[in-house]
């Protein structure tokens, strides 16, 4: 393309950078706030004097989050949750999504097990059967209620159905003229080529699983087990006055004051921000493929 | 279909045979989703109950039909918060699809590639940050009194905006602010579109003599119509969904009157107030209206963009 | 008739005696290791206080479930844990729903009834009279019967109740001195002199920024125990949540009553006036409490224990500042009464399954009876000086009602004869807090806000003050909550809080009142005041 060097078009230029420029800067500078007042002293973080760079630079909220065990505990499961809770999402993706990426003469059934699959979007009982389902499993108050209920990512099936159908049907046809199983067709061709929407579908999944907060203080039975947003819950949330006893004043004087709070915040945030961006280029892709071809 | 399976001729036995992996491959799945999706549905019979917590859910409950429909249809809270929804929900699909798609063209303009590379690389980040997260970093930044917005906006002059606890602004607040955790990672989609377009186009353009502002409008956006209308689209199906992180992370009881959405009024109700019946029967009624939009959407995304979901 | 009362006497000699014989029971040790298992929440102080300190430590393994373990062989466990807040509601409301209940639980008295209509908790009024010692009789009852009707349901007793004192969540009016003294203002007797007052602060700038930005200290959830609004509208004969008699008797809800609309009036006139902060409706207290901590506010309503937090951190800020807790005062033309509610809000229930449904009634004993009881070892058990709370560590929590007044009369006694050997149990730790502060060492200071509630001026004064006079104004409605009431309540005190915070904020207008008023009543107020006139007819 060829660029016009006509003054509008100047003109829109540095408008365009300076546009862009700002939007960026507006999704950084949140953090950037979060990370200045965690680093400024508690007086300067509550008289409101900080905005993006700390004031009266001190270390302490780290030091105090430094030996806040449970923080770390928290974060230790969050860990364990996206590795294994991404695990079996993967696995039951990929499982899912291959044979209902097959046309009809292929697999007669796909269309019956796609709207199976499909309903529970539109669908659910609430909170409360799940729960029952959960207790009797016996899966309440193991770390296995997180992972396990949301193994299956229907809106994430789809997404990678959808990438699997782009797969050449020569490809397919060849290996099983090689005589080839499904199953090798499967971990052999498609999943090899597959990478792009595989990271997409990983991503998604990260995002959900280091994200969710509600399921774990729900499913948990000692504050032992909250993962890292339940325990951000318990701590960035409000303080309740009424229905307090007597004594339960003793509570509020330990209430942790906002460099500590914004501490944690920051770190909490960090894991997935070191991440994503060498995710990029795949999911990227991913997302395209999955959601735009039919 | 359940005929030809059972259809004992030779043919239509190796054909199983030869579909008995795909069913085996779907078998861990489908038990999953039948155990934690399908068995649950059954608790939906409780919208029609008079629900004892206590006595469980297939306990002896008092039949009561219509009632907890009835009841939220008379309580002002319960219209107020569909109110709200649809109000909410409609500006967050319209702006999550404008901003993005202006953005995305926006973002296509700039030559400096390591320049386009960061800035996209930044306007995705909010998305991945958790409203736990987001909400203890807006109520801070939003504050009247010492948030970094309001202190700005006092170096104009503007008297401080209460963003978050008046009713003019807290809906708009939810909306921007939603629109600027999800428009960065929402033009992912739209920028694949535009790299599509065939350079060619572009060429010719110029050669008629075609200034930059005119090939945007007459090239780079017709390119993106199908995607846009598919967009547009499959977001009529959040039609109820404003967001129940975001709100409940956010609100506060004198915003209830313009920012109570039908999720957080269904968790008070339920959860907090132990009225499963009213709760569920909430609920139910968001599923079938939400289920309406979406077979509507997906019908239309067919039609109009041959798009099919599966 | 004689004859019928001799009769009587001898059942009730009967009785007694048996009572006496059976007292024992109510601490005697299992033969064989009995489990209970618990649920419950757990807060940061416990974390900070005591499990820091003894990280070896759990909750199922720490001194009060040894005690238990040791002096009654009852081993205490604990089904699931969760932090205190909303996340205890929404888990026990979901447990209950699908039918898991736990075999001992602490509930609301909403819960109670839910559990009651579903028949999955037994009566306890017979293990009461059994296994309940003198000693936690006297103290359980000792701050009247109302905690005990309100866990009655058709004339069985559900729950036990961990009492708690209903003055002590009376409201005081919290004043900042040293800045009376600087503007040499008198103690505000009227609500007038309490607005002139804060007009006084504002206009005065104490912080020195040239804006007239300090306020009285509200926070959003309004009724609290701390930046409070109960205290005010008290002064308008107006009792928010409570119910009240009207002037022929019947009880009506006092957020209904006209002094209501009049404070609202006030408090928006205030608003306008900029002595209210423009943000009261989303600031939580902890917000309120920077404000304060930072001299934004001068002048609030709150409970006695204020002093502790959050003002200590307000006075070790800035060593010139002063607080005291005054009275509640009146508008001018009205009688101010402080209201009180029941303070007990959580009640041990059994399910109905349990086989040793009396094994709770033992802990009870032992807690009171560790606590309070004439042997007891309350610097170990309730409060030492090194971990405040590790009384929470006990599943049960009954609380001596007349504890801290007890504590403070004590103190008073001493300050008049200085005969220390008198002063005891809890009395004792906190006269050594008192003395470590008049010491005026470094760590002394952090006493201080000790002695604003026990010292001689102190926060206790005037709530047993409220009392001597009789300037107190009761909940007169302590039953189990109502059928209307279970399901209706919690919408309409929605309703009231978003009316009031829109009405002080002037997004709508006062009148925006008598509309609150009809849709009260309409929404189910009107049903809930019938059913609570019923129940008060039943027991007068």
């Amino acid at each position: 393309m060829v660029e016009s060097k006509h003054w509008s078009s100047r003109l829109f230029n540095g408008f365009n950078y300076a546009l862009i420029g700002l939007l960026a800067l507006s999704c950084l500078i949140p953090l950037i706030h979060v990370f200045a007042i965690s680093l400024s002293s508690s007086a300067a973080a509550t008289g409101g004097l900080v905005t993006l760079w700390p004031v009266d630079f001190t270390f302490e909220s780290y030091a105090y989050v430094a030996r806040r065990s449970a923080f770390w505990q928290a974060m230790g499961i969050s860990v364990l949750r996206v590795v294994i809770g991404v695990g079996l999402n993967m696995f039951f993706c990929v499982m899912c999504a291959y044979p209902l990426s097959k046309e009809k003469d292929q697999f007669r059934h796909r269309t019956f097990y796609a709207w199976y699959f499909f309903l529970t979007m539109l669908v659910s009982g609430g909170l409360i059967p799940l729960y029952m389902v959960i207790r009797m499993m016996g899966l309440m108050g193991t770390f296995w209620a997180l992972v396990i209920p949301g193994a299956v990512p229907v809106y994430n099936v789809i997404l990678l159905l959808n990438f699997f159908r782009q797969t050449p049907r020569e490809l397919e046809d060849a290996a099983i003229i090689d005589g080839a199983s499904q199953w090798r067709i499967m971990w052999q061709i498609f999943v090899p080529t597959s990478t792009a929407a595989l990271a997409t579908v990983a991503l998604l999944s990260t995002v959900y699983h280091w994200n969710e907060w509600f399921n774990g203080i729900l499913y948990s039975s000692t504050p032992d087990q909250y993962p890292l947003q339940s325990y951000l819950r318990t701590i960035v949330i409000d303080m309740k006055l009424t229905n307090m006893g007597a004594n339960d004043w003793q509570a509020l004087v330990v209430v942790s004051d906002k460099t500590a709070k914004c501490a944690q915040i920051f770190l909490a945030s960090l894991p997935i921000l070191l991440v994503y961006p060498f995710l990029q280029r795949y999911f990227v892709k991913g997302m395209v493929l999955g959601s735009v071809k039919g | 279909m359940q005929k030809s399976v059972k259809a004992p001729s030779l043919r239509s036995g190796g054909r199983f045979r030869k579909e008995l992996p795909f069913h085996l491959m779907l078998l861990p799945g489908v038990i999953i989703v039948f155990i934690f999706m399908y068995i649950p549905l059954s608790g939906l019979i409780i919208a029609f109950q008079k629900f004892v917590p206590a006595k469980g859910l297939f306990g002896n409950q008092k039949w009561i039909g219509w009632d907890n429909f009835i009841y939220l249809y008379n309580l002002p809270g319960a219209v107020s918060a569909l109110r709200n929804t649809v109000i909410i929900a409609f500006w967050k699909i319209i702006l999550h699809l404008i901003i993005p798609i202006t953005v995305s063209i926006l973002l296509n303009e700039i030559r400096s590639t390591a320049f386009r590379r960061t800035a996209q690389t930044l306007i995705y980040l909010p998305h991945f940050l958790s409203w736990i997260i987001l909400g203890g970093i807006l109520i801070d930044i939003l504050s009247p009194s010492d948030g970094i917005l309001n202190r700005l906006l006092g170096l104009f002059g503007r008297e401080p905006i209460f963003f978050l606890g008046s009713n003019d602004y807290f809906r708009g607040t939810l909306i921007v602010t939603d629109v600027w955790k999800e428009f960065g990672f929402n033009t992912i989609v739209y920028l694949a579109a535009i790299t599509n377009i065939d350079p060619n186009q572009y060429e010719a353009a110029t050669i008629d003599g075609a200034n930059r502002f005119q090939k945007m409008l007459y090239i780079t956006l017709p390119n993106m119509r199908m995607i846009i209308v598919l967009m547009m689209v499959l977001s009529l199906g959040n039609v109820l969904n404003a967001g129940f992180d975001q709100v409940y992370n956010l609100y506060s009881k004198q915003v209830y009157s313009t920012g109570d959405i039908l999720d957080t009024f269904i968790y008070r109700i339920g959860l907090l107030d132990a009225q499963f019946g009213v709760a569920t029967a909430m609920g139910m009624f968001k599923s079938v209206v939400s289920t309406l939009f979406i077979s509507i959407s997906y019908f239309c995304a067919y039609k109009f963009a041959d798009y099919r979901i599966f | 008739m004689k004859k019928l009362s001799a009769l009587l006497a001898l059942v009730l000699a009967l009785c007694l005696t048996a009572a006496c014989g059976l007292a024992e029971a109510g601490l005697e040790k299992y033969p064989e290791p009995v489990e209970v298992h618990f649920v419950r929440s757990t807060d940061d102080t416990l974390d900070t206080n005591f499990f820091a300190n003894f990280p070896d430590k759990t909750m199922e393994d720490n001194l009060w479930c040894d005690l238990y373990r040791d002096q009654l062989n009852i081993i205490v466990k604990y089904d699931w844990i969760v932090k205190s807040g909303d996340e205890y509601d929404t888990k026990l409301n979901t447990a209950i729903a699908v039918g898991d209940i736990p075999e001992f639980v602490n509930v609301s008295t909403l819960q109670l009834s839910q559990l009651v209509e579903a028949d999955a908790i037994m009566p306890l009024e017979d293990i009461y009279e059994q296994y309940a010692t003198p000693f936690t009789r006297q103290i359980l009852e000792s701050d009247g019967l109302s905690p005990f009707q309100a866990a009655t349901i058709n004339g069985h007793l559900y729950g036990l109740p961990n009492v708690d004192s209903s003055l002590m969540i009376a409201d005081l009016l919290w004043i900042r001195t040293d800045w009376l003294e600087k503007l040499n203002l008198p103690v505000p007797t009227t609500i007038e002199e309490v607005i002139a007052t804060a007009k006084a602060f504002s206009e005065a700038d104490f912080d020195g920024n040239g804006q007239k930005d300090t306020i009285i200290g509200i926070a959003k959830d309004l009724w609290g125990q701390m930046f409070s609004l109960r205290g005010f509208f008290d002064g308008f004969e107006s009792y928010p949540g409570i119910w009240v008699e009207d002037a022929n008797g019947q009880l009506v809800y006092g957020s209904t009553l006209p002094g209501t609309k009049e404070a609202l009036k006030t408090l928006n006139e205030m608003y306008n006036e900029g002595l209210i902060d423009k943000e009261f409706g989303v600031k939580d207290g902890g917000k309120v409490a920077e404000a304060t901590t930072n001299g934004k506010c001068g002048l609030f309503y709150g409970a006695q224990w204020n002093s502790i937090y959050p003002l200590q951190s307000c006075v070790n800020l800035d060593k010139n500042a002063q607080w005291q807790a005054f009275s509640i005062v009146p508008a001018s033309g009205k009688v101010v009464k402080a209201q009180t509610d029941v303070g007990t809000l959580s009640w041990t229930v059994v399910r109905k399954d349990v086989k040793n449904p009396e094994a709770v009634m033992k802990m009870f004993n032992l807690f009171i009876d560790k606590n309070w009881g004439p042997n007891n070892e309350n610097g170990i058990y309730y409060a030492p000086l090194d971990s405040e709370s590790i009384w929470k560590l006990s599943p049960v929590v009954p609380t001596n009602p007349h504890k801290n007044d007890g504590a403070f009369l004590d103190l008073e006694q001493y300050r008049k004869d200085g005969d220390e050997s008198k002063v005891q149990g809890e009395a004792l730790s906190i006269l050594k807090k008192l003395q470590a502060f008049e010491s005026g060492s470094e760590e002394g200071f952090a006493l201080w806000g000790w002695e604003r509630i026990y010292g001689a001026q102190g926060a206790y004064g005037v709530l047993i003050d409220y009392y001597n006079k009789k300037m107190t104004q009761d909940n007169l409605f302590v039953g189990a909550p109502t059928e209307t009431m279970v399901s209706k309540m919690s919408t309409l005190e929605d309703l009231q809080d978003e009316v009031f915070i829109k009405i002080i904020m002037g997004e709508e207008p006062v009148d925006a009142f008598d509309k609150f008023v009809e849709d009260f009543n309409t929404l189910g107020g009107e049903q809930i005041t019938k059913e609570v006139n019923e129940w008060y007819a039943s027991v007068k």
